[in-house]
């Protein structure tokens, strides 16, 4: 048997006509963080719902540390703790009671808890509002901080998997980098971490593998720089579209230097080249603005950004697909 | 802004399946973050059973002209009936519903525990916010018409946790059967059946035949005469058929609940 915490082989799920997981397929490594990256109702939540229970797989299989999730969800969600998208029902506690009710759930002792939540606290700095109430209707404690707090709920106890949906959403920037810190830390004390989110920006800083989902399908998986697929000395140009405006670079044969990949995302179109040929990609920029074909450009090295967008292109350019999924979980 | 020292406790994360938690532990837990969650509304929710309470025993006098005492009693110990089953068919969906429409419910079921335990923690404090009840309208009664009870104390106690848990489970049920919006509606007719179609705070005898023996079934009828029977207990009994009755309703509720929290869609 493998060692993974998390093995999704083949898994599919459908709402009606809408296929929102199509044989995917991934793995995480006890000690690896494993973004899954994805547009908006590409799928990452019913594969989120299924690893838990909450949602039946129509096919395929999953298991979270050996544990067959469709035949014993009930064991296997002992081996997972999740952080939902959703906020966690934190009104009449504080930030400390919660943590350590999560604690106490997972078999943790009243002293370790407590100990274990007033570290988090630390960890995150969220001390402050540690002893504060959450109130009905958003009072008591701010988005940040009780997004803070269900992160710290599903940190607390050592499991073997722990999930991670969009975890930063309303966190301000000084405590998001302490929080993807504790998320890394958790990996390297040995638990299995799939972070859901899509932002690729901030999880190219965190993670060991990427998976892309797209229409419920795997398009992308790999390192960072894998995914990437270029050597470091590539360079990105964009250039930026006049509404309505023809792409210059749509025929290969009007651009001047060699393209290793193009991708349309709206008014946006990115080129990634050598820096060798930066010059003359700057000089060519620098004309087409001239002639009033673009509005503008700009330059810079490849990102996991390009090679997202890349992989979900087509996706983009039909953003009137029918998109139900999100709806249903 | 300062670095912390951070002291991070000894995590040991095993790959393997963790240790189950005892039951004890998790329904305590869960019990503690459910009543916080309530905590908050209980004195408010006491407030408002002492005015429902009122509005029954004083406010229906009023249809009575020169109201006698076996009136007065019918009337005020069917009181303690109809707050427990507001409590149980109105209050409780509309809370499950919000908890589905906000993720909540969602939330919780993803959680390491058995689910039923959270229905069990969920009854629990909603026993708690409801059995206050009985009490509020039997003070309110005894100060507006100053009669004397006959308690027949296990019974009271019986037929009141048998009530509160049978409303409460199936207004739970309602609650996860129904998609939200048409719950809250569905418990607003159940208000007005319990108050004006129901004999809990006026005779049988008042009915057509036929809706007589509707509520031979129905669990409003039952649980009115077995509290009753519990207040004033030389006047009326408990009949086995009515606790029969509360029980089978009590059971419904309960697996409907159960099956929602288990399922998986």
């Amino acid at each position: 048997m493998s060692d993974a915490v998390l093995e999704v082989e083949a898994l599919s799920r459908r709402f009606g006509s809408v296929v929102a997981n199509d044989h995917v397929a991934l793995r995480v490594r006890p000690g690896e963080v494993v973004g899954l990256l994805g547009h908006n109702g590409a799928g990452k939540t019913t594969l989120v719902s299924q690893v838990v229970g909450l949602l039946r797989p129509h096919g395929g299989s999953i298991r979270v540390a050996g544990v067959d999730v469709i035949a014993d969800p009930a064991t296997a969600r002992r081996c997972v703790a999740l952080q939902a998208q959703a906020q966690a029902p934190l009104d009449g506690l504080t930030p400390r009671a919660a943590i350590e009710i999560a604690g106490r759930l997972r078999g943790m002792s009243q002293a370790d808890a407590r100990s274990a939540a007033r570290a988090l606290a630390d960890e995150l700095d969220i001390s402050e509002w540690f002893e504060r109430r959450a109130t009905p209707d958003g009072g008591g404690l701010s988005g940040g901080v009780r997004r803070l707090t269900a992160f710290a709920m599903a940190a607390v106890a050592p499991v073997p998997l722990v999930i991670l949906d969009e975890p930063t959403n309303d966190v301000d920037a000084a405590r998001r980098r302490r929080l993807w810190e504790t998320v890394r830390r958790l990996g390297d004390d040995g638990a299995g971490v799939l972070l859901v989110t899509h932002n690729v920006v901030e999880a190219e800083r965190v993670v060991d593998e990427l998976v892309v989902l797209d229409r419920g399908k795997v398009v992308a998986a790999g390192s960072p720089s894998q995914l990437r697929g270029t050597s470091d000395r590539d360079l990105r140009l964009e250039l930026s579209l006049h509404p309505d405006g023809d792409d210059p670079s749509a025929a290969p044969a009007d651009v001047p230097i060699p393209i290793a990949r193009r991708v349309r995302v709206g008014r946006r179109v990115l080129l990634t080249l050598s820096a060798a040929d930066a010059e003359a990609a700057v000089a060519w920029a620098t004309t087409l603005r001239s002639n009033e074909r673009i509005e503008g450009y700009a330059l810079a090295p490849v990102t996991l950004e390009d090679a997202y967008l890349a992989a979900t292109a087509d996706a983009a350019a039909d953003s009137t697909a029918t998109r139900e999924e999100a709806a249903h979980v | 802004m300062s670095e912390p020292i951070i002291s991070t406790p000894p995590v040991r994360t095993h790959a393997g399946v963790p240790e189950r938690t005892g039951m004890v532990t998790i329904y305590k837990s869960l019990l503690r973050w459910t009543m916080a969650q309530a905590g908050a509304m209980l004195p408010l929710v006491i407030v408002v059973q002492a005015l429902l309470a009122a509005g029954i025993i004083i406010g229906f006098g009023f249809l009575i002209p020169d109201i006698d005492t076996h009136s007065a009693q019918f009337l005020s110990t069917g009181a303690p009936t109809v707050l427990v089953m507001i409590i149980g068919l109105v209050m409780v969906p509309q809370g499950v519903a919000q908890a589905r429409t906000s993720g909540t419910f969602t939330y919780l079921r993803a959680l390491p525990v058995p689910r039923p335990l959270l229905l069990l923690a969920d009854l629990t404090v909603w026993l708690a916010v409801a059995l206050p009840g009985v009490v509020v309208a039997v003070v309110v009664a005894q100060l507006r018409y100053g009669f004397s009870y006959t308690f027949d104390w296990p019974l009271l106690v019986a037929a009141s946790v048998l009530t509160a848990v049978m409303a409460t489970a199936v207004g739970y049920a309602i609650a996860v059967l129904l998609p939200p919006l048409l719950a809250q509606l569905a418990t607003q007719v159940l208000v007005f059946f319990v108050l004006l179609f129901s004999p809990i705070t006026f005779p049988l005898s008042q009915l057509p035949a036929w809706f007589q023996s509707v509520h031979d079934v129905l669990p409003f009828r039952p649980a009115g005469d077995m509290l009753r029977a519990g207040l004033l207990s030389d006047s009326y009994t408990a009949s086995w058929q009515d606790l029969a009755v509360l029980l089978i309703w009590c059971v419904i509720g309960l697996v409907i609940s159960v099956c929602a929290l288990v399922r998986r869609a």
